[in-house]
């Protein structure tokens, strides 16, 4: 069995992971990095964000191109080579994924291909081709999140989750997504834009969960024609898999035959995968790990970052996770000290938001200002023929504070990020106001709601003198 | 599975824990110290009565505790699993059995569904403190020790903790109200906190054992970032990170920039403004500000003119250093000088001494010297005295409490002769033995330092001919003896040795004037001239 001795080990190279390691290693500490798959990068870049918006870009470009018929410019139906669509998706990860690796040589970076579990407070063992003792000073817990899975669904290939549905083997004539989620939601758009009919199955009595209600309002109208069917608060019961399809029964509907099936409930943290116990590391009965603001837990010289370390399950969440536990274990003082994590689904349109929700805050009695600056008024969504969306700002009443905001429109995820630093820097409405946009984008957007916030928007009709 | 809690601490309540030593999973060694407790005198560690690991701790830094107050729970060694050792890595022995999993998801005990009304706690002699920031809203749902509110009084500011964990159903405060203790904060519907809802829920039935199982609450997980916006100072990332780096609580750094935005240079002038206050702020009488404006202290790198060695201040040092310097600042010395003739009590001394060692202790002249003391009290009960808080009466007791202060190798103690002027020469004698023991051993207990009436500092043993002791607040007085020694004394025809012992008394000026304290010292060194006054 080979042995390595080192500074820090990382058990995970997700986003969280390989940048905890890379910081480590930047910071002088002699580090390993394990990881069970032969490439790094994790679910976000082999089978998650990166290889979803890869497709996600293929058919918003596709349903733009479609769309222009409007403007006078005709295509003919777009041909679709799957094997040529996954081969420019793989071939995205690669570069990616290449990219990590030839990264982590130069920062000789120790990469340990297999399944890491402590075997106590300060060792490792990594079951790969070989067998690997990693011993370590300190540690951090990388080791994410998978797919949730249903107990009563048969194994079958035509039953998927995110991973299976971005691998793209057939175009099913129909699609059942179960759990109205953002990952769902956005593989359901690829699906749909390639020919898919889609039905959505979501236990709760929304879709997006977490986002403000008008916001995904806007989504919905604008997608309503790739849905047969969308089916809230109702739970599947009985899925059997016959030559036909997927017979999926659903409370209070009749049961119906489906080409593919896309399981997408949730995401589960692989806390009690890795043996934490033998290290004395607290998992919670969720499989969470608890830690504190320098990320760690409760055994001081072993840290936690992302999907494992609690919600929201968002790679910059846990690359900024895996910056301060990187710095904690080489000594510094480092905390997670972010105000807000910006959250973005990246359907068609995009829909961001971040810090404080309208719905959330007048629910907990906040006193918040709001101010929604409709694209109907934006000289460059109307000229993009996208002015289905809205910019809205959330104030605090007294101080005029931003405390979040969110977004909905085409490239919406491009733009949270201006909210998410004016509520880091605490800047007010005035200051976003102030601040020179230009003209004409969508981010300017953002500034003209500010304006609308301060009564001084001139782009909008006039508005009642505020008392 | 058991509790350990404070053990006899001798008549002490409510003593603040300064650190807690061990934290739960720990494996202890029995009489290993579990937390270090402080009272206004010393501070005491307490041990563990048993080996084992902890479980859980019921404690934190801050608590005020007395006699009986739960520490720890504690997994008495070989009870269960102990925690695994880095030798027993890769042989992957099969897993020892774990605990049974933690069935009651709180571990607050009245966690129903009741909802509590959570007061402000007892936060000392503070009343009618203002609310500065009310740190939760409607609907939250708080952790234990989470804060709640902070309250800002002319000395501090404080964030007062949630007792339990729950949802806040009601607020019943706002910044801007002044508030003492007892005053309702908040409704808090208890154990439906997020987590502990479906745990319990699937909590299995108890361990067939017998022995109750008790969760150990998760460590403090961090705060979901969405929401808190407005709780927060005002400051940009860069200067959360800088003031991190310098454990600054932005919280009381008063912003300059646009729209009171806390700068970076807002940061380090709270870090130097913080560092000269700290003795300023001992120093500081109630109500009346010190403005000392003193230069900086010199900033001296001695390493740049030869070796040197950093050596910390022992805990005792670093707690006496500060009570020393509150005392030299704030009350005004005035040092007597006076010298008593001994030659006789020192013979009489010396020819008792061989029945005392019989009786297994030393006949010390400061024996003799606490008897005069209290005699001298007696005559002059204004040295036996305290200020009033507020400085406008004088406390007189009635009672004999004489401190000795003793040079320990932790620094300096003073242990308490109690009801000295009840006792005889022999029985202080053999107490003053047993409590410099004690003192030297660090056996001493909070309660044997305190209810000091007058002090004596003596460097007797050691030499010099005077010198100018501190009052140890908040007692007027204190007695400073130097080394005894023959000198030539005119008799009135002619030069006789007399041995002749050096007295300093340092007094506060605001209630002995000068004559009196003359007075005091020549009373004094009459009764020591002929010990036969401490009869009248």
């Amino acid at each position: 069995m080979a042995e390595l001795d080192c500074d820090v080990v990382v058990l995970g190279s997700g986003p969280g992971g390989y940048s905890a390691a890379f910081r480590a290693a930047d910071l002088g500490l002699r580090t390993v990095l394990v990881e069970r798959y032969p490439v790094l990068g994790g679910v976000c870049l082999n089978v998650g964000c990166i290889p979803s918006k890869a497709l996600l870009h293929t058919a918003a470009v596709t349903d733009a191109a479609r769309a222009l018929a409007d403007h006078g410019i005709r295509f003919g139906e777009p041909k679709v080579d799957l094997d040529k669509l996954r081969a420019f998706k793989d071939k995205v990860v690669g570069k990616l994924t290449g990219g990590l690796a030839s990264m982590a040589k130069m920062r000789k970076v120790t990469v340990v291909q297999g399944l890491g579990a402590f075997t106590g407070p300060n060792q490792l063992a990594v079951e790969g081709k070989e067998k690997t003792a990693v011993r370590f000073a300190k540690a951090i817990i990388a080791a994410g999140s998978q797919a949730a899975k249903l107990p009563f669904l048969p194994e079958d290939p035509r039953i998927v989750d995110s991973t299976g549905a971005l691998e793209l083997k057939t175009l099913p004539k129909n699609m059942l997504v179960i759990g109205g989620g953002i990952i769902g939601l956005e593989m359901g758009t690829v699906y749909s834009t390639l020919g898919t009919r889609l039905d959505v199955v979501e236990m709760m009595d929304g879709l997006m969960l977490g986002a403000d209600r008008d916001l995904v309002a806007v989504w919905q109208k604008f997608n309503a024609g790739r849905f047969d069917k969308v089916m809230l608060k109702s739970k599947t019961t009985k899925a059997e898999a016959t030559k036909e399809g997927i017979r999926v029964s659903i409370e209070g509907q009749e049961p119906k035959v489906y080409g593919m099936v896309l399981v997408s409930v949730g995401r589960a943290p692989n806390g009690k995968k890795i043996g934490a116990e033998k290290a004395g590391v607290m998992v919670n009965e969720r499989g969470f790990i608890p830690v504190d603001t320098q990320m760690r837990t409760n055994v001081p010289h072993i840290y936690a970052i992302g999907d494992i370390a609690g919600n929201p399950m968002l790679a910059h969440k846990a690359v900024h996770e895996g910056h301060v536990a990187a710095e904690a274990a080489a000594g510094q003082k480092s905390h997670f000290d972010a105000r807000v994590v910006p959250s973005v689904a990246y359907t068609d349109p995009e829909i961001a938001w971040v810090g404080a929700a309208e719905d959330e805050a007048k629910k907990s009695g906040l006193k918040v200002g709001v101010a929604k600056f409709p694209w109907t008024a934006s000289g460059r969504a109307i000229a993009n023929a996208r002015d289905e969306g809205f910019t809205k700002l959330i104030f605090d009443a007294e101080s005029h504070r931003l405390l979040g905001g969110g977004i909905v429109g085409t490239g919406a995820g491009d733009l949270i990020s201006e909210l998410a630093l004016a509520v880091e820097m605490g800047a007010d409405a005035t200051d976003i106001g102030k601040t020179i946009h230009p003209h004409p984008t969508l981010g300017e957007s953002v500034g003209m709601a500010a304006e609308l916030f301060e009564g001084v928007c001139t782009d909008m009709p006039p508005q009642k003198k505020k008392a | 599975m058991k509790e350990v809690a404070v053990p006899d601490i001798g008549d002490f309540k409510d003593v603040e824990v300064i650190e807690v030593l061990v934290k739960p999973g720990d494996t202890i060694a029995a009489e290993q110290s579990l937390i270090t407790v402080e009272t206004d005198k010393a501070t005491m560690e307490i041990p563990a009565p048993d080996a084992g690991v902890v479980k859980e701790l019921r404690i934190k830094v801050g608590d005020k505790v007395s006699q009986g107050s739960p520490i720890l729970l504690l997994e008495e060694a070989g009870a269960a699993a102990s925690p695994p050792k880095l030798s027993a890595a890769l042989a992957a022995a099969p897993a020892a059995p774990k605990p049974a999993p933690a069935p009651a998801a709180s571990s607050a005990p009245a966690a129903g569904t009741e909802p509590m009304t959570v007061k402000v706690p007892d936060i000392g002699d503070f009343k009618d403190i203002e609310v500065i920031e009310v740190l939760v809203k409607r609907g939250d749902t708080v952790v234990k020790e989470q804060s709640l509110i902070t309250l800002e009084s002319d000395k501090a500011t404080m964030e007062i903790p949630s007792p339990a964990a729950g949802v806040v159903q009601e607020i019943r405060i706002k910044t801007g109200d002044k508030v003492s203790e007892g005053a309702a904060i908040l409704v808090l519907k208890m154990g439906a906190g997020e987590a502990a809802a479906p745990v319990a829920a699937a909590a299995p039935a108890p361990a067939a054992a017998g022995t109750v199982v008790v969760a150990a609450p998760l460590p403090p997980v961090p705060m979901e970032p969405r929401e808190a916006t407005l709780a927060k100072p005002h400051a940009s990332p860069s200067v959360r990170k800088f003031a991190r780096e310098l454990g600054v609580d932005l919280g009381r750094v008063k912003g300059s920039g646009p729209k009171g935005r806390i700068l970076h240079g807002d940061v380090q002038i709270y870090v130097k403004g913080a560092l000269a206050a700290v003795p300023a702020a001992a120093a500081a009488p109630k109500g009346g500000a010190l403005p000392f404006n003193l230069p900086a202290w010199p900033d001296v790198d001695f390493a740049k003119f030869g070796p040197v060695e950093v050596k910390p201040f022992s805990r005792l040092q670093k707690l006496s250093g500060p009570n020393l310097h509150r005392n030299w600042v704030s009350i005004p010395h005035v040092t007597q000088f006076d010298e008593a003739d001994i030659t006789d009590l020192e013979a009489f001394r010396k020819s008792n001494t061989a029945e005392t060692e019989k009786q297994g202790f030393k006949l010390t002249m400061l024996a003799f010297m606490i008897k005069a003391c209290v005699t001298a009290l007696r005559q002059h009960p204004n040295f036996n005295a305290s200020l009033e808080r507020g400085g406008e009466s004088l406390v007189v007791k009635k009672y004999y409490n004489i401190g000795v202060a003793v040079d320990t190798p932790e620094g300096l103690v003073v242990p308490v002769v109690r009801d000295a002027d009840r006792k005889g020469v022999f029985e202080v004698a053999r107490e003053l033995g047993e409590i410099s023991k004690l003192a030297r051993d660090k056996k001493l207990k909070p309660g044997d330092m305190q209810g000091g009436t007058f002090s004596i500092s003596s460097l007797g043993g050691i030499g010099g001919t005077a010198f100018t002791p501190i009052i140890n607040a908040p007692e007027v007085a204190i007695l400073g003896v130097s080394k005894s020694a023959l000198r030539p004394v005119w008799d009135g025809k002619a030069f006789v040795p007399r041995l002749m012992l050096p007295l300093s008394l340092s007094y506060d000026h605001r209630v002995i004037d000068g004559a009196a304290a003359a007075r005091f010292t020549a009373y004094l060194a009459s009764v020591l001239g002929d010990i036969r006054r401490t009869l009248l």
